[in-house]
């Protein structure tokens, strides 16, 4: 039906639905970039933070052992 | 132990993630939207966990004042932080969709304007929480305000029935259909989703493990 819609169509009509479509699709491609680019980020911060959590731990570890032999 | 099953669990996400992104590029346009409306495939599931998440902060709020366990507390903030960000991408996507659909980015309907207030407010949570150094002190505020947030969660919920708004009907229970293997992909999707959430927050709530063995070593080196 679509094709058919098209046969009956002008070539203006044909060009801007083409667009249309292109358009579509680019903005489709943009919003799944953007879910994947959130769930990214944001898992760049938390191994970033588990990281600064294990150094953190592991300075006040050896800040510990050292007192109470100076 | 526990290490291998988050990796578990997060590859297991990652692989039916990436099974649904070829089957939905794949699947035709749809007739009256086009392309765009395949974005419901990460919208909506990205909308279900994140207020799923602000369920469990609801529940492990009002467990921590009744028991006043930390654990609890460590529960709420991890999926409140994990809720958010899903809660972000919600809201991104839809102004996505909302540009080529209804040709702009933001309308302040009920729904979106409630969707927005709730993630204000839980970032509002989380920067209470910064505010507050004893412990104690934090984890109630917090839960108070944990629960009172999550007035606006069946706001967000419902708006669409309540008041007559731009965002649509919903697909599932607002008379819409679905093909039946856009159905099936759809489940999967959601339940990638909701994986990737569980992961995130197991990941988060370790941290808050951290965070207490940080607190109780730095005492200890203030006693010494």
């Amino acid at each position: 039906m679509y094709a058919l819609m098209l046969l009956q169509a002008s070539a203006d009509d044909v060009v801007r639905e083409m667009e249309r479509l292109q358009r579509n699709f680019t903005f489709l491609n943009c919003g799944l970039w953007v879910a994947w680019l959130v769930l990214v980020v944001y898992v760049l911060m938390i191994v970033s933070r588990e990281r600064k959590l294990k150094r953190e731990i592991a300075g006040l570890k050896a800040m510990l052992e050292d007192k109470p032999r100076g | 132990m526990r290490d291998k099953i988050l990796y578990v669990l997060g590859a297991a996400a990652l692989i039916l993630l990436a099974r649904d992104m070829v089957l939905i590029t794949g699947f035709p346009p749809e007739i009256n939207q086009g392309a765009i409306f395949k974005i419901i495939f990460f919208h909506v599931p990205m909308a279900i966990t994140a207020l799923t998440c602000a369920m469990v902060a609801f529940v492990a709020s009002i467990l921590f004042l009744i028991t006043k366990k930390f654990q609890y507390d460590a529960l709420a903030v991890a999926v409140t932080e994990v809720g958010l960000a899903f809660l972000a991408g919600n809201l991104i996507t839809g102004s996505i969709w909302g540009r080529v659909a209804w040709g702009m980015w933001w309308a302040w309907d009920a729904r979106l304007t409630s969707a927005l207030v709730c993630w204000l407010l839980y970032a509002g949570y989380l920067m209470l929480r910064n505010a507050i150094e004893e412990p104690t002190q934090r984890a109630t505020f917090a839960a108070v305000f944990s629960i009172f947030a999550f007035i606006d969660v069946p706001i967000v919920i419902f708006s669409i029935k309540w008041w007559r708004t731009q965002h649509p009907q919903p697909v599932f229970w607002g008379g819409g259909s679905f093909p039946p293997d856009w159905k099936a992909v759809f489940g999967w999707q959601m339940l990638a989703i909701m994986l990737v959430g569980v992961v995130l927050t197991a990941v988060r709530l370790r941290q808050e493990q951290f965070q207490r063995e940080i607190d109780s070593l730095r005492r200890m080196a203030h006693a010494l």
